[in-house]
C-alpha cells in the first residue's frame, strides 16, 4: 500500500474518533506547545540580554589584581601612572580608565546619601558611553590636575538636590567640597549600570582623598577583535611593572559568552521539563492505540486475508501513530508560538520563534508517533489472520 | 490442476492431548469446477478452508494451488497468494463499515499496489458484475445482506483469483437473497471460475457440481451432482419478491462486520423440504 494511502486510511480512522483522538493527542499539543513556548522565549530573552550588552560595548574590558594567585591586594596592584604607560604600549587600547570606589556620604543642598564615590579617568565617559544630561563630563586636565570635580547621576542629583540644578552647585563628599559639572542621565538599560546612586569624582582627586587604593582599570580596545589581545598586552605590561602581582582580565565580549552559555542551560533545562510532557504524551498515544488495535481485530483479519503483509499492517498503524501525533504537533506549535508571542509582547520582548523549532517539533513528534507508535502497530501486524477474523 | 492436496495433515498442539483436525487428506480440484465442502462442525472443514485460503499451513502434507506450493511459504508469500491467487466470500460480510463500497472493493487492489485510477476503473466494474452500479457509495449500513454480500463477492473477484473461497456465504441471509447469491456464483462459475464453497445445507450444495464430506478430519466422500440446481430457476419459484418474502433483498444489515446470527434453524428446514420436493 502506498504511503499516500495509508495516510488516507489514518485519517479515516482519526475522523472516525474526532474527540478520542483530539484526548489522545492532547498530551502532545501541551508537550510541543510548551517546548516551542519556552525555546522563544529563552531565545528572546537571551536576544534581548545580549542587545543590551552590546548597548553597554562589545568592546570594553577590565584588569583586577588577581586575589587567588597572590596575597591579599597591597593596594599598590596599580599606580595612577599605568594608565598613561599602558596607552603608550598596547596600541589595541582605544581609552583606558583608573577605576577606584568607596562609599561616603554626599551632601547636596537638600539632602545628604551614603552613596558610591567612584574615582575614574576622564575617558570613563567614553568607555562606558554615559549620556551626559546637564553640564559635562570632568576632563583629563581636570583629571590630571586632581581638580575637586564631580558629576552625579540622576538618581543621586534628584536625591540630593531635589528639584534645584545640582550643576554649578558643590556638594560635600565626606567634609570636601567639590563641584558638580555634570549630571549622567539615567540609561534605558535593564541591566541596572545605571540604576545606583553614583558620584564619579577624578581619579586623581579620589587617591589624593583616599590613598593610592586602585581597584581596577577599566578600557576600551579599538575593536572588539582586538579585546582578547589588548587585555593580554596589558596584563604582561603590568606584570613587569608590578613584579609582586598577578592580575586577571575579563571582557564583556567573555561575559556575552558565559550569558549566552547560562541563558542557553536554561533553556535547555525547561525544555527538558516540557520534553518529560512529550514523553508523557507519547505513552497517552501508545495507550490508546493499544486500544484501537484490539478494538480493529477484525478489521486487521479482514485485511490479512485479502492480501496485507505484516509490514503493510504495521506501517498502516505507524502512519496512523505518526500522523496523529504530528497533527497534536501542530496544534501545538501554533499554539506555542501564540504563547510565546503574547508573553514577548508583555514582556517586551522580540518574538522569536525559529524555523529550526518549528521544524524540530514536527521531527520530534513524528519520532514520537513512531517510538510509542511501534508496539502497538507490531501487536496488529503479528495478529494471526483467523483468529482475528473470528473476533467480534 | 487448480488445487492439488495430497497426504495433507493438521494437528493443533494446543493443548493436553494433540488434536488431529485432518487427517490424511487428498484431494483435486480442476480449473472451472464448483465443489461444495459439506460437513458437521468439528468435521474439520473449517480447518481445510483455512489451509486452502492460504491463512493457515498445514503440520504436514502438499498443497498446490495454480501450480505453486503453498505449505512452505513465508508470511509475505503468503500473503501475496491470498492477495493474487484466492477471493474470499464470507458467511458474515467481512465488509470494512466505514468505508463505501467502492473503498471496500478496492482493498485488495491497494495491497496489490495498484494506481487509484485502476482501482476505481475495476472496482467498478466488479460491482456492475454483481449488480451493484447505483451503490458503489454506499456504506455497509446503508445496503441490505445480499447487498453487502455481493459487494464482497465483487471484492473476492477484483484480482482476478485463481480460485474463489465462500465460507457459508448464505448462511446469514434469507433464502430469496441467499438464491441471489447462488446465481451470482453459478454465472461467475459459467464464465470460467473456479469456486470452493463451504455449507452445511445441502440444498445449497445442490447447486454446485461436486460435493465433498468431511467427518473427524477426514475427507469421508466425494460426490458428482448430476443435475445441479438452477439459481434463477429457482428464483422463478419463489415467486416476485413483495409475495414471498417483502422484506427480501432490502433487509438492512446494521454493522454487517459485527453482525454474527446463529443460522437460522426454520430457514434450513424450510430449505430441506424444498430440496426434497424436488
Amino acid at each position: 500500500m502506498s504511503l499516500l494511502e495509508s495516510i488516507r486510511v489514518a485519517l479515516e480512522g482519526i475522523r472516525a474518533n474526532k474527540l478520542r483522538s483530539f484526548l489522545t493527542t492532547l498530551g502532545i499539543i501541551i508537550g510541543i506547545a510548551a517546548v516551542i513556548a519556552v525555546v522563544a522565549i529563552g531565545q528572546g530573552g537571551r536576544a534581548v540580554l545580549m542587545s543590551e550588552m552590546e548597548k553597554v560595548g562589545t568592546n570594553i574590558f577590565a584588569i583586577y589584581p588577581d586575589w587567588q594567585s597572590g596575597e591579599q591586594p597591597s593596594g599598590r596592584s596599580f599606580d595612577l601612572s599605568d594608565v598613561q604607560v599602558l596607552k603608550d604600549k598596547v596600541p589595541g587600547i582605544s581609552d583606558l580608565s583608573a577605576n577606584s570606589v568607596t562609599m561616603d556620604d554626599v551632601r547636596g543642598s537638600k539632602d545628604k546619601k551614603y552613596s558610591q564615590v567612584w574615582g575614574v579617568s576622564a575617558e570613563y565617559e567614553h568607555i562606558r558611553k554615559l549620556n551626559i544630561k546637564n553640564g559635562h563630563f570632568f576632563s583629563k586636565e581636570d583629571d590630571s590636575l586632581g581638580r575637586r570635580v564631580a558629576v552625579l547621576d540622576q538618581a543621586l542629583a534628584e536625591e540630593i538636590f531635589g528639584r534645584s540644578e545640582p550643576v554649578g552647585n558643590k556638594v560635600s563628599i565626606g567634609s570636601t567640597p567639590y563641584l558638580v559639572v555634570g549630571v549622567v542621565a539615567k540609561g534605558d538599560s535593564m541591566l541596572g549600570f545605571s540604576e545606583e546612586a553614583r558620584a564619579f569624582i577624578p581619579s586623581r582627586s579620589w587617591t589624593n582623598m583616599f590613598g593610592p587604593y586602585i581597584n581596577n582599570l577599566e578600557g576600551s580596545a579599538v575593536s572588539r577583535e582586538k579585546v582578547q589581545e589588548a587585555m593580554d598586552q596589558a596584563v604582561k605590561v603590568l606584570e613587569r611593572r608590578h613584579r609582586d602581582n598577578k592580575y586577571i582580565s575579563y571582557s564583556m565580549e567573555q561575559q556575552m559568552q558565559s550569558a549566552n552559555k547560562i541563558t542557553g542551560i536554561m533553556t535547555l533545562i525547561i525544555g527538558a521539563i516540557a520534553g518529560i510532557s512529550l514523553f508523557v504524551g507519547g505513552i497517552g498515544v501508545m495507550n490508546i492505540m493499544l486500544v484501537s488495535v484490539t478494538e480493529r481485530t477484525r478489521e486487521i483479519g479482514i485485511r490479512k486475508a485479502l492480501g496485507a503483509r505484516r509490514k503493510d499492517i504495521l506501517t498502516q498503524f505507524l502512519i496512523e501513530s505518526v500522523v496523529l501525533c504530528v497533527l497534536g504537533g501542530v496544534i501545538g506549535m501554533i499554539l506555542g508560538a501564540g504563547g510565546a508571542y503574547l508573553i514577548a509582547k508583555v514582556a517586551k520582548w522580540p518574538p522569536l520563534v525559529s524555523w529550526w523549532t518549528a521544524l524540530l517539533a514536527f521531527t520530534f513528534s513524528a519520532a514520537i508517533g513512531i517510538v510509542f507508535g511501534i508496539l502497538p502497530a507490531n501487536k496488529a501486524a503479528k495478529m494471526d489472520p483467523i483468529e482475528a477474523l473470528r473476533r467480534d | 490442476m487448480m488445487i492439488q492436496v495430497s497426504g495433507l495433515n493438521k494437528i493443533y498442539n494446543s493443548g493436553e492431548h494433540p488434536v488431529h483436525a485432518l487427517i490424511e487428506v487428498n484431494l483435486e480440484v480442476k480449473a472451472g469446477e464448483f465443489v461444495s465442502v459439506m460437513g458437521p462442525s468439528g468435521s474439520g472443514k473449517s480447518t481445510f478452508m483455512n489451509i486452502l485460503g492460504g491463512l493457515d499451513t498445514p503440520t504436514s502434507g502438499s498443497y498446490r494451488l495454480d501450480g505453486i506450493e503453498i505449505s512452505s511459504l513465508d508470511d509475505t508469500g503468503m500473503a501475496k497468494v491470498r492477495n493474487r491467487k484466492i477471493g474470499f466470500v464470507f458467511q458474515n460480510f467481512n465488509l470494512l463499515p466505514r468505508m463505501t463500497a467502492l473503498r471496500n472493493v478496492e482493498m485488495p487492489m491497494l495491497y496489490a499496489g495498484l494506481n487509484a485510477r485502476e482501482r476505481v476503473k475495476k472496482a467498478t466494474t466488479a460491482l456492475e458484475r454483481v449488480g451493484l452500479a447505483g451503490r458503489i457509495d454506499h456504506r455497509p449500513n446503508q445496503l441490505s445482506g445480499g447487498q453487502i454480500q455481493r459487494v464482497a463477492i465483487a471484492r473476492a473477484l477484483v484480482n482476478e483469483p485463481a480460485v474463489l473461497l465462500a465460507d457459508e456465504p448464505t448462511g446469514n441471509l434469507d433464502t430469496r437473497s441467499g438464491e441471489e447469491i447462488m446465481a451470482i456464483f453459478q454465472d461467475l462459475n459459467r464464465s470460467g471460475a473456479t469456486i470452493v464453497l463451504v455449507t452445511h445445507e445441502l440444498d445449497i450444495a445442490l447447486h454446485t457440481s461436486r460435493i465433498i464430506h468431511f467427518r473427524d478430519g477426514r475427507l469421508e466422500a466425494d460426490e458428482k451432482v448430476e443435475n445441479p440446481l438452477d439459481a434463477v430457476e429457482q428464483l422463478k419459484k419463489l415467486g416476485p419478491a413483495h409475495q414471498n418474502s417483502p422484506r427480501s433483498g432490502e433487509i438492512s444489515a446494521p454493522g454487517a462486520l459485527t453482525e454474527a446470527v446463529p443460522h437460522s434453524q426454520t430457514l434450513s428446514a424450510e430449505q430441506g423440504r424444498k430440496g426434497d420436493a424436488r
